[in-house]
């Protein structure tokens, strides 16, 4: 008898444990957080603290040198190329992202005939592993078989025996980059927009119509300030996927021609793994940091402002 | 698992269905021969060796003959830990993508026993087990070692064998017979003044030559071996920066006239694989590769293959000075589970090494020569037209083959300057008009001078 | 309704995207099909046939003599557990920082949105050590194991899920919540059966956000698996087809092809209740 009103106390208890919204918030949030505690903060971490040492290929320590890996990057002109490339690749690529999207995904609300087809066509982009995509790209671009340049060719707009070289010309080789990117990235912004767009209540739409808000009127008073919000929220993601990404660039240039095409990632990776100076690999990459909390914290805040209003 | 991993024989087209019959027929027999009495090879365990039992576990490159990694993972280490009683796992990942997984297990302090790469890896010495005893074992019954393998995997300065190769590729030039011909050169590219004349009608007849200025590595191993041609070194005897020199401004004028006269704007372009394919689309007229050019055209385009010829790298007004095009060095972790197993196996692959030698169909040579007997019969006897075309890879790796980083040893601060692709970029810029030969050659002098510094300091050089 | 004008507009918008969106695997389909000789004349009109192609000859070389459908199968494994782990652990969370948390709930949710801005180029290597020294496991903890990759991938699915879904959870009109409670439903209960069911178009945003972030990954994969049957097929790929200075372009397109067009049929079909899934989320 006393053990059965014993068990039914600790039951109300726990309850009660459950039904507080602190201890409540705390078991819910403590699993993630701890999670990604262990696996990012501890590395991010381990990384700082490699960026200080003149650690080498593969040991995870060595002697401390203060900022010493951080000031010789920044005299490297190569490491200031990928610095600039980081920004230019990142701000060029998502201004076009945005640009295209928003165009797409506002053809893509009315209803068409073949709509369906269309979406599969734009969508195919993102469902491909972008490690393996960006091989079909190398094969687009090649020095020698390139379709583009075969079909310039024929239509004689390029020189027939030095057609232009997408990855051997450091201003096409950024231009090749930064469609890949655009192109990876479009289909998702294009979903993002479409669900930006079907948000918009119709009561408004209808109010715009008897206001004679059309077109480009209608986009500007109407349609852009309510899509604002979620803009942001692909631009933000479009900025995160290409300004930490390496693979793209790895495969694509590998940084060529003359590193003319590095970004942070990708010459903290050849100069930290492949090139054995791991210190310093860990702060090249560690410069990225700051930029893109920067970046973050502004356009979350933006975000918030456009909210409010 | 057998059956997934089994040469799928009615895959194969006819010529190469014979080939491989043949080849693997001859690999078998090798092995049986090389691992001593017979018997021991294909017998049940024999346990006599019980404290050598175990796993060894291998990472090495997808050869880029297929046909080595069946022989190597399914018959000459089956045959092996058979006699050894030992399981041999082996494992591969693409050539490009090994030093990342590389750098993964050294941060770990766990993974596979040995690993193998394209390049000794030098920054890795305080990783790695000293491969002194591999050397002396085989130096005992093969003599000693080619002076490219040594120098490229051993560090003077801490007196240590931060890996062992087993095996390096000799890097010939390859080039087209009738083109040149038909401009004029039929006894091809004997001299860089040769290629130099010769280019501007190479590519008349849209046929350039190709030397690459990319960031890959064809590019950097043939523009090294071209500045030492000129008399130009990166580091000294003695590993001091050596790169601001005359010849240096020389050797770059010359890159930019070839490319200027002879060249086409591809070679900036490249990847690793480019200029295989412009060879093989019968595009190139020349192209400083290993054997894979005109391998890859006997399987796909005999004509080509025929017409495809092998020469030393030309002389320069220093001579002919060539370059390995690939160091393939294996490093024992110190923290592998299995070293001693690890050791004996790397002994026992280099002393019988003419089953590797065969089966790479002679890209893999030997870093001790004497390891295959009868190399120059051996290449005279390759089947494919002109009769006799491979035999002067036995000349290019007597003679003319040195290492990366020549004529010092291949050291941590080459290792990088190489990764990061600061030659090629040099190159380039002289070559587009970016820089003058002597600004590049200053400039590219004191890069490569911090690099030297910088590890210097960590007390490797 | 929309006029006619409207539609031709919306047609001459879409039509050259879908080209140039769906280009390159028009191209590769072509590439694919072609045999050496072809593909490597360059005399040859690339849009056409010659030479012995059509072939099917590198499909059967991927499917036959290389372990490509055990890389598809590794991912998909991967995907899904990878996807399963983050739900676990993001939906509790984001809805504890959405509703049960204040102001140091929002902080802290960008928080969490920071960490995934942290580049993954040297990460992979502390990473390796935490695989490889991890409690269970064969020799060396999880690596060459399928496992490291789902330990490690929830690493940048979660943070990204997390803040995503507290966008949707925020959506939520509270007072359906509140109307549970007074009917006296605990908290779990409401959450379970009253906000879950409401948010799964969001939920569903997250799986399939989650399985593309996975299927993209190059860099952990590559550092993690070496054992030919544990690959994905990123770096089962490149290790087979592409070797040494020689690519096997035709097989590498055919590669591609495969998992792309199921998986963006696959994303079309869920696309309208995706669509509704993100106009609950993000910054409500």
């Amino acid at each position: 008898m006393a053990t059965v009103a014993a068990r039914g106390r600790t039951r109300r208890r726990r309850r009660n444990l459950l039904e507080s919204r602190r201890f409540l918030a705390t078991a819910l949030i403590a699993p993630a957080v701890l999670f990604i505690l262990v696996l990012v903060g501890g590395p991010l971490l381990l990384a700082m603290y490699l960026s200080l040492t003149d650690a080498v290929g593969g040991t995870l320590g060595g002697e401390w040198v203060g900022f010493d890996n951080f000031v010789n990057a920044w005299h490297d002109p190569n490491f200031r190329r990928a610095l600039r490339n980081t920004l230019l690749f990142t701000i060029v690529s998502q201004a076009v992202v945005l640009l295209c999207a928003g165009l797409i995904a506002h053809a893509l609300m009315r209803p068409i005939r073949g709509r369906w087809l269309l979406r599969f066509l734009i969508i195919l982009p993102w469902a491909a592993p972008v490690p393996l995509s960006t091989i079909g790209w190398l094969w687009i671009y090649d020095s020698l078989f390139s379709v583009v340049n075969w079909t310039a060719k024929q239509l004689h707009l390029v020189d027939q025996f030095n057609p232009p070289q997408w990855l051997g010309d450091p201003t096409l080789a950024l231009g090749a980059v930064i469609s890949v990117h655009a192109w990876r990235i479009i289909p998702f912004a294009v979903v993002i927009f479409l669900a930006g767009l079907a948000s918009i209540p119709s009561e408004v739409e209808d109010a715009a119509k008897v206001d004679g808000a059309v077109g480009l009127k209608k986009f500007w008073y109407v349609t852009l300030p309510l899509q604002l919000p979620i803009a942001t929220v692909a631009l933000l993601f479009g900025i995160v996927f290409t300004a930490t990404d390496m693979t793209v660039v790895y495969i694509l240039t590998q940084g060529g021609p003359f590193n003319s095409t590095q970004m942070l990632t990708s010459w903290a990776f050849f100069t930290g793994i492949r090139g054995g100076s791991l210190g310093e690999g860990a702060a090249v990459s560690l410069y990225l940091l700051p930029l893109l909390v920067v970046v973050a914290v502004l356009m979350l805040r933006f975000a918030r402002k456009v909210e409010v209003t | 698992m057998a059956d997934k991993e089994r040469v799928d024989v009615s895959k194969l087209d006819e010529l190469s269905r014979r080939d491989l019959i043949k080849r693997a027929g001859a690999g078998v027999i090798l092995v049986y021969g090389g691992l001593g009495a017979p018997g021991v090879a294909y017998g049940a365990p024999k346990y006599r060796q019980k404290e050598l039992a175990g796993t060894l576990r291998i990472l090495q490159w997808s050869h880029f003959v297929p046909a080595y990694d069946k022989w190597f993972d399914n018959v000459y280490t089956k045959a092996w830990g058979r006699a050894n009683d030992t399981e041999v796992i082996v494992d591969h990942i693409n050539q490009a993508d090994l030093p990342a997984r590389v750098a993964a297990e050294a941060a770990a302090g766990r993974g596979h026993d040995m690993v193998a790469t394209l390049a000794p890896l030098p920054q890795y010495e305080d990783r790695v087990i000293n491969h002194k005893e591999i050397v002396q074992a085989v130096t005992r019954k093969r003599g000693k070692m080619k002076d490219v393998a040594y120098r490229s995997c051993y560090n003077p300065k801490t007196k240590k064998y931060f890996g062992f190769p087993d095996s390096y590729a000799p890097d010939p030039v390859n080039w087209r017979r009738d083109y040149w011909q038909e401009v004029g050169f039929g006894g091809g590219p004997t001299s860089w003044d040769v290629v130099k004349r010769a280019a501007p009608k190479l590519r008349d007849i849209n046929h350039p030559v190709g030397i690459g200025m990319s960031n890959e590595i064809d590019s950097n191993m043939a523009l090294m071996a071209l500045m030492m041609c000129f008399g130009s070194f990166i580091q000294s005897r003695d590993h001091r920066v050596k790169l601001n020199t005359k010849k240096t401004v020389e050797v770059l004028k010359f890159a930019r006239d070839l490319y200027r006269d002879g060249m086409s704007n591809e070679i900036f372009a490249w990847s690793a694989a480019s200029n295989n394919q412009g060879f093989l689309a019968g595009r190139l007229s020349l192209a400083l590769n290993a054997i894979s050019i005109p391998r890859s055209a006997e399987l796909s385009n005999r004509d080509l293959a025929d017409k495809t010829m092998i020469a030393p790298i030309p002389k320069g007004p220093n001579g002919r000075v060539g370059l390995e095009h690939v160091m393939h060095t294996y490093m024992v972790w110190n923290f592998a589970e299995n070293k001693r197993m690890a050791v004996k196996f790397l002994t026992d692959l280099e002393v019988k090494y003419i089953g590797a030698f065969e089966n790479s169909r002679f890209y893999n040579f030997p870093a001790f020569p004497k390891s295959v007997p009868n190399i120059p019969v051996r290449l005279a006897r390759d089947s494919n037209t002109p009769k006799g075309k491979y035999k002067v890879l036995g000349t290019i790796s007597d003679k003319y083959t040195k290492n990366v980083g020549y004529p010092g040893f291949t050291n941590a601060a080459i290792g990088e300057l190489f990764d990061t692709f600061l030659i090629p970029q040099m190159f380039a810029e002289v070559a587009q008009g970016r820089r003058t030969p002597e600004d590049a050659a200053r400039d590219y002098h004191r890069r490569i001078a911090t690099i030297f510094a910088k590890w210097r300091k960590r007390g490797k050089i | 309704m929309i006029t006619s004008r409207e539609k031709l507009t919306s047609y001459l918008i879409l039509g050259p995207f879908a080209l140039v969106l769906a280009f390159p695997f028009y191209w590769m389909l072509w590439t694919s099909f072609k045999t050496e000789l072809d593909l490597y004349d360059i005399n040859n009109v690339p849009f056409f046939f010659g030479h012995g192609s059509p072939t099917t000859k590198n499909y059967s070389f991927l499917f036959h003599e290389t372990e490509y459908l055990t890389w598809v199968k590794n991912t998909a494994i991967v995907g899904v557990a990878v996807v399963a782990i983050t739900l676990v652990l993001a939906v509790p969370a984001a809805y504890a920082l959405a509703r049960l948390s204040g102001r140091w709930g929002q902080s802290m949710g960008v928080g969490i949105f920071l960490t995934y801005l942290v580049p993954p180029t040297l990460l992979f290597l502390p990473l390796s050590y935490v695989i490889s020294h991890f409690p269970v496991g064969g020799h060396a903890g999880l690596q060459d194991s399928l496992w490291s990759l789902v330990l490690v991938f929830p690493s940048f699915t979660v943070p990204f899920s997390t803040w995503l879904l507290m966008g949707f959870f925020k959506s939520i009109p509270r007072e359906l919540e509140e109307a549970a409670r007074v009917d006296g439903a605990s908290r779990l209960r409401t959450l379970f059966q009253i906000v879950f069911p409401i948010s799964l178009p969001g939920i569903l945003t997250v799986i399939i956000f989650s399985f593309s972030l996975v299927v993209n990954d190059f860099v952990y994969a590559l550092a993690f698996i070496t054992t030919s049957d544990s690959k994905t097929i990123s770096t089962g790929v490149f290790t087979e087809l592409i070797r040494g200075d020689i690519f096997y372009w035709q097989a590498l397109m055919a590669a591609t092809l495969i998992p792309s067009i199921p998986l963006a049929l696959l994303y079309n079909m869920f696309l309208d209740r995706f669509i509704a899934g993100f106009t609950g989320g993000a910054f409500r």
